[in-house]
């Protein structure tokens, strides 16, 4: 009897709980699915770079998250040659990489870790260059590989980049996630012991905040690098939570066992923005959710047809019944946002009547099916693959054409496409630098292999002539010019039907204040400040 | 007595060396490399049992603990849900069955069972996904996920995390104790759901049968009150057989604390096991089996045994049966 008036008084007790959200030196994120490394130069899923870019590392340069210019990061300035063939940077002194329990620096940051983190990518006799490199680091940042002959030391604190032709995607490249700076003292250490492939588990950065620990429950831990060059975070203890339930992140935005939860389900945006004391953030995103024609077969070879068939799709239909508010329109790959796209890109026009003369002009086999590939996967960014897919199937039955929908999975839909026995694909594909470069070449390029994004099995001669003249010319505005010139003839030969730019959604408490979301490397919390008021 | 405490401990073995049996064939088959004809099976469980026995219960493939470990831990924690909820089921169930069974066929009756057959007939899981939804429909702040919130880092001493949190009061006070408390509230609330109709139900029972005695009668008739005849009499008389039947119950509490865990993810034994499957460390099952299993076993050999050496009329049955 006794013990029950304390089990009781107990749970009375727990009536003075407070939400975890009071607490101000603590900050609770919780993204959507786990970071598969601690190192954005071999992961670079967007959990992964919200994870790592601007919480564990700096860069040399960055860029500024309103005026988008470059600012100096490591580097506190650099300066280009007369022929630019090369950029000398010059490094910012007494920078401290993180003190761990794993790891105690003894010198402060110089040219030989800058060295020795972007030759990991680019050297392949690096010594750890084979280091947990499942992925092939071509793949994810050839623009870079291609363009620099050697990176020179020229003193600690001065190093040379020599460039193999003039190329001004350079500093996109350094400020892009892969180009974080590592520790060489502490590779050498894991070499001497033996167990190299910790460098991307354990990491050791310049960033704000340290890696503490991560367990198998999805929960990171970081803290307050003290020693940090820079301004000092707010926060003292950083976690992530991962929560791969929607709902689940909702309710626990709501009862304060998050701060700022990832990627809210669109169903739930018209609830949270009625909520006085939830905030959304959305940053547009060089993501693009398109519908590739394979150009190389029958019926699609003909681009009347490709023609047709983007106008027999309700376009803004398909938008409100999947996306809400989650995403923006578009007539073009892409986004609005970058300096290089023609705002004087024609909308595509919602004309079934239309499609279906053209069609019956034509002489269309309208007994015929036509394949829909898309995968069973939903991508981060686009969380109903299916739904979209059907949504075409019914706007093409509505003008007689008849289409199969095939969900397949990751390594059926590769072989699919590698056999080029494939009507349409859906797909998404997400920008990995700002540089429309990034876009295009994949999509477009005949060196492009249909893995690597040319899903419409696209080769021109006049495509791949302005994207090799683009990259290479340094006067800005004929590069802009060239890339107009790129946009009209593909939106002539309406390759691609471009359906929407996803946006990237995160929601938070009111108390939280001055996180940056980058759409390309990530979420930053450096400047994040936490208030006790709800 | 002792040829009773041989007996039990005698079913007590048989029913251990089975158990051990299915944990054996689980991780034979886990192994993926079931033995050639010449490999003795014998010699195979024997080695087997010397090293559960040693408590060398492998590695698991996804932390890299010993699978002891994960197992205990997990378990603890499952176990504290089930006794936070089966204590708050108590202090529910009692009252209510109590007040049904004095009241037997009256209005309050009717309506107290109508209540627990509710209680009785919804499935657990799907009350847990209804209480997950509570913050978002009304501005309830309990919490819905883990164990207790990560901005605590409380050091493993028990294993069970209430008391581990009191034991850390050095570093929070007492915040990470309420913490762990609130973290309970909706999973237990959820689980005395199914436990509080079962103890309303066997209390009701057991006052009723009480009540129909004949010294309830007399006590009637020497004009004592309702409430004098309920504190004097009934309850020393109709608590005691509740409890073993309680016992019964314990496996289906705890099947159900699993599946329930799960959905309010609380690291315990059900997400062990999820995760342990889903990343194809199939040794956790046969270290699941052993774990849990065992400790039912145990439990209800100790329940037994202490019904026996409490109450005089379960020793009577026992020299009945002889």
């Amino acid at each position: 009897m006794r013990f029950m008036l304390i089990f009781t008084t107990a749970l009375i007790l727990s009536g003075c709980y407070q939400s975890e959200s009071s607490l101000k030196d603590s900050l609770i994120y919780c993204p959507e699915s786990n970071a598969h490394s601690y190192n954005p130069q071999i992961s670079h899923d967007i959990s992964s770079l919200d994870a790592t870019t601007h919480q564990l590392y700096n860069r040399l340069v960055k860029r500024d998250p309103t005026t988008y210019n470059y600012i100096p990061d490591l580097a506190t300035r650099w300066v280009l040659s007369e022929d630019k063939l090369s950029y000398t940077f010059f490094l910012r002194k007494n920078v401290n990489f993180h003190q761990t329990d794993y790891f105690t620096p003894t010198r402060y940051f110089n040219a030989d870790d800058v060295i020795f983190s972007l030759k990991r990518m680019l050297d392949q006799d690096h010594p750890f260059h084979a280091v947990n490199s499942g992925m092939n680091y071509y793949f994810f940042n050839h623009p870079f590989t291609h363009l620099i002959t050697d990176i020179l030391k020229i003193d600690d604190y001065t190093i040379k980049f020599i460039l193999k032709k003039p190329d001004i995607t350079l500093l996109d490249s350094l400020a892009a996630h892969y180009s974080v700076i590592l520790s060489k003292e502490y590779s050498e250490l894991l070499m001497a012991s033996g167990t190299p492939e910790k460098i991307d588990f354990y990491p050791i950065g310049t960033g704000p905040y340290k890696f503490k620990r991560s367990n198998d429950a999805g929960i990171t831990h970081y803290l307050n690098h003290a020693k940090f060059w820079g301004d000092k975070v707010s926060v003292n203890n950083l976690i992530f939570d991962v929560t791969k339930n929607n709902t689940k992140r909702y309710a626990k935005l709501l009862t304060g066992e998050c701060d700022i939860i990832a990627n809210p389900a669109p169903s739930q945006l018209k609830q949270m923005s009625k909520k006085s004391n939830i905030l959304l953030s959305s940053e547009p995103t060089a993501n693009i959710l398109l519908w590739a024609f394979n150009s190389n077969k029958m019926p699609f070879n003909d681009k009347k047809i490709r023609h047709a068939f983007s106008k027999a799709v309700d376009q803004k239909n398909l938008l409100e019944a999947v996306f809400y508010q989650s995403a923006s329109a578009t007539n073009s790959l892409l986004n609005h946002q970058s300096w290089a796209y023609n705002r004087r890109s024609t909308d595509i026009q919602y004309e079934p009547l239309e499609a279906l003369r053209t069609l019956q002009e034509i002489g269309y086999d309208f007994n015929s099916t036509i394949t829909i590939l898309t995968p069973v996967k939903n991508s981060l960014f686009n969380h109903s693959f299916h739904k979209i897919a059907e949504l075409i199937q019914a706007n093409l039955l509505k003008i007689g054409v008849k289409s199969d929908i095939l969900f397949l999975t990751q390594t059926e839909l590769e072989k699919r496409l590698i056999s080029g026995d494939y009507d349409t694909y859906l797909t998404a594909v997400n920008g990995k630098i700002n540089d429309p470069d990034s876009i295009f070449r994949p999509l477009l390029s005949c060196d492009s292999t249909v893995l690597e994004g040319n899903s419409s099995q696209w080769c021109s001669k006049e495509v791949q002539s302005l994207l090799n003249l683009a990259l290479s010319e340094s006067n800005f505005t004929t590069r802009i010019k060239n890339y107009y010139k790129l946009q009209k003839i593909i939106q002539e030969e309406r390759v691609y039907f471009p359906i929407a730019h996803v946006l990237r959604m995160d929601a938070f408490n009111t108390n939280i204040s001055g996180f940056l979301v980058d759409p390309f490397t990530g979420i930053n919390f450096q400047h994040v400040k936490k208030t006790e008021a709800r | 007595m002792l040829n009773y405490l041989f007996r039990r401990l005698n079913l007590l073995l048989i029913t251990a060396l089975i158990l051990s049996i299915i944990a054996f064939i689980i991780s034979l088959w886990s192994d993926n490399a079931l033995p050639d004809q010449d490999i003795n099976l014998f010699m195979l469980y024997m080695d087997y049992m010397t090293n559960i026995l040693q408590g060398q219960w492998g590695i698991s493939l996804i932390n890299q603990k010993s699978h002891m470990l994960n197992g205990l831990i997990a378990f603890s924690s499952t176990l504290e849900l089930c006794l936070v909820a089966l204590l708050t089921s108590m202090i529910i169930g009692i009252p209510l069955g109590i007040f049904a069974g004095i009241y037997r066929n009256g209005i309050l009756d009717y309506t107290i069972m109508s209540i627990a057959l509710i209680g009785l007939a919804l499935p657990a899981f799907w009350l847990a996904i209804m209480l997950i939804m509570l913050p978002i429909t009304f501005d309830l702040g309990l919490p819905i996920d883990g164990n207790i919130s990560p901005i605590y880092d409380i050091p493993l001493i028990t294993g069970f995390q209430l008391i581990d949190s009191l034991l850390a009061s050095d570093l929070y006070n007492l915040a990470a104790f309420v913490d762990r408390l609130a973290h309970l509230i909706l999973p237990s609330v959820v689980l005395s759901f199914f436990l509080t109709s079962e103890i309303i139900r066997l209390t009701r029972h057991s006052i009723s049968l009480v009540m129909k005695s004949n010294y309830i009668k007399a006590a009637n008739t020497k004009g004592l009150t309702v409430i004098q005849i309920v504190f004097r009499h009934v309850l020393k008389n109709a608590l005691p057989p509740i409890i073993p039947q309680l016992r019964l119950q314990l496996n289906t509490i705890i099947s159900i604390a699993m599946t329930v865990e799960i959905v309010f993810s609380a690291q315990g034994s059900g997400v062990w096991l999820l995760t342990s499957i889903k990343g194809g460390d199939y040794l956790a099952l046969s270290a699941a089996v052993i774990i849990i299993s065992g400790f039912i076993l145990l439990s209800s050999i100790v329940i037994d045994i202490l019904q026996i050496v409490i109450s005089p009329t379960a020793r009577k049955m026992l020299y009945a049966d002889k």
